[in-house]
């Protein structure tokens, strides 16, 4: 009785009782008990229990249909062709996992446009990584002749005109800008890197392309496939991605001019994208209104890759 | 089908039907029940998918050496697994082609690891909404007498097998709740750990358009590190569960797929 006189007159709870509250409100409560027939449960256990087994059969076949053939083969020797043939007859045919697996990878792409804002700035570090570079051309390297009399043609240009502009204009005409940034590859290795050159977006503004051009088309025609072939690199970069202030034209890494590993003279240096959109060599530059072919989307990965 | 039995006790004793009725205990939400088993080929899916994406760079590695150029610890293990149950292929990469996607899948894999990922994620909220709608949640979070009961349990797990030996009675020492301080300890800590699998897992997907994310795994590779470390936990729990799950009985496992238990704590009908 006492204590209860010694109370505020105002209900407010003391922060002790507060916590009791909040400990009753998430406290264990006893086992919810209820009585049933048997044969009730005999039946929805038998119920869901079939629910179960045939959940279990859907996602084995679809599981199947998903994996490598190699994987396949190696699971299983005798039966996946069979398998293969089953799953086929109820329309799980390797084109249909091709579209549907493209889908889960536009859909990614999507997520990764709506989460992007454009202005926000790409990390940068203090230092580059001790390590050296790791030189990931996926074919040869290609060798000096090309450096020697280079050139980077522009065109889809407003003006109309086709432009070809040697190594010393870009580099005299354009400011430099330098950034130490990490390089993400689609491998899961990464580096941070130091890199020099001129803005893209320094030279969309001297060279506007035409109106009505979203994209970047840029193309290496030195890049050597594993043989030492001539064989085109070729990405796809959204005009928006071009103009971020820290989308380069490299011409310098580690502080002296790129090597032939690192795409001497000239590579994109775009910190927002994966290792690969990054071309190295870079010999051509077309601006286009649709988005051009991308060398590693046509074999498998995505084609926006925006980190 | 029976209608009465499906509603709630105190309907059903007045009713009195001519057949005995037995007490059920309620125990997992239906949410719950399926996020429980989507999560099984969803798991299985992330880790075969995500060491195919491992092979490509892996995060753990020595010196390169001869045999393993790359210092790639799970090649390693390939080889040495392969020496013992022999291989048609690159022993290196025993392990990759039996527990992955296989080496040089990097694209498959991607895109099969974000289809999962996002099934995953999706699975999750499924399983909190569960356990939120079902209050299941209060017999998860941790309490002051976890210590002394998961010691207790401990010691329980370590007497089975020498009092079972010897044909001494070893009895279990009592539960409070629903589980007991190392189940509770587990199921609270694991999707706290599925949680900071798709936390890494987004670190490491947008670490440019998501700085603030890639900067609380310390960077990229912090982040590689943990997601790694996440899908050891998950696929780590999963081995005990799995075991004492069926050692535990036939009644435990029909309530993650039924929904109720027929062990009522102190009546006779205990399972």
């Amino acid at each position: 009785m006492a204590a209860e006189r010694k109370r505020p007159p105002v209900n407010r709870p003391s922060p002790g009782e507060w916590l009791r509250r909040v400990a009753s409100a998430a406290a264990e409560r006893p086992e919810e008990t209820f009585d049933a027939q048997p044969q009730w449960l005999t039946a929805r256990s038998r119920r869901d229990f079939l629910l179960l087994g045939a959940g279990a059969l859907a996602t084995a076949t679809i599981g199947w249909w998903l994996l490598p053939d190699r994987t396949k083969r190696l699971w299983l020797p005798g039966a996946h062709d069979r398998l293969d043939s089953l799953a086929a007859r109820v329309g799980l045919t390797r084109e249909q996992r091709e579209r549907q697996l493209e889908r889960v990878l536009t859909f990614d792409d999507d997520v990764a446009e709506v989460l992007y804002s454009k202005g926000r700035a790409v990390r940068t570090y203090d230092r580059p990584d001790p390590r050296p570079l790791r030189n990931n051309y996926h074919g040869r390297t290609p060798g000096p002749e090309h450096v020697v009399g280079w050139r980077l043609n522009l065109s889809g240009l407003a003006s109309g005109r086709a432009e070809s502009l040697g190594l010393e204009t870009l580099m005299s005409r354009f400011a430099r800008h330098d950034m130490n940034t990490r390089l993400v590859c689609v491998e899961g290795w990464s580096h941070v890197a130091a890199w020099g050159g001129l803005r893209f977006a320094d030279l969309i503004a001297a060279f506007p392309p035409s109106p009505g051009a979203r994209w970047a088309a840029l193309r290496s025609e030195v890049s050597l496939d594993g043989r030492g072939q001539r064989e085109p690199y070729y990405v796809s970069i959204d005009l928006e991605t071009a103009r971020h202030p820290q989308t380069l034209l490299a011409t310098h890494h580690a502080g002296a001019p790129l090597t032939l590993a690192h795409g001497a003279p000239l590579r994109l240096l775009a910190p927002m994208k994966l290792g690969l959109k990054n071309i190295k060599a870079l010999t051509n530059i077309a601006y286009t209104a649709a988005e051009p072919a991308d060398y590693w989307n046509e074999r498998g990965y995505s084609k926006y890759d925006g980190i | 089908m029976n209608d009465t039995a499906r509603s709630k006790p105190a309907a059903m004793a007045p009713s009195a039907p001519t057949r005995a009725s037995i007490p059920v205990v309620r125990k997992h939400h239906v949410l719950v029940r399926l996020s429980h088993a989507w999560h099984v080929p969803l798991l299985l899916g992330l880790i075969v998918t995500g060491l195919a994406i491992y092979w490509a760079a892996p995060v753990f590695r020595h010196a390169p050496t001869a045999a393993n150029p790359r210092g790639d610890y799970l090649a390693d293990a390939g080889i040495a697994l392969a020496s013992v149950f022999g291989t048609q292929g690159n022993p290196s990469n025993w392990l990759y082609e039996r527990v992955s996607l296989g080496p040089s899948h990097l694209a498959r894999a991607l895109r099969l690891h974000w289809l999962f990922a996002y099934l995953y994620m999706v699975c999750g909220a499924v399983y909190a909404l569960g356990l939120l709608r079902g209050g299941g949640w209060r017999a998860l979070l941790p309490r002051a007498s976890d210590p002394a009961e998961a010691l207790a349990m401990i010691r329980f797990y370590l007497g089975v097998i020498p009092h079972a030996i010897a044909r001494r009675p070893w009895p279990h020492p009592p539960i409070a709740g629903k589980y007991n301080a190392l189940q509770r300890g587990a199921y609270f800590t694991m999707p706290l750990v599925g949680l900071l699998a798709v936390l890494s897992g987004w670190a490491m997907h947008h670490p440019a358009t998501l700085p603030w994310l890639e900067r609380a795994f310390v960077n990229y590779d912090g982040a590689r590190v943990v997601h790694f470390a996440c899908m050891l936990v998950l696929g780590g729990f999963m081995i005990p569960h799995v075991i004492l799950v069926a050692a535990d009985g036939w009644d435990t496992f029909r309530a993650m797929v039924t929904g109720w238990s027929l062990r009522v704590r102190g009546t006779r009908h205990g399972g």
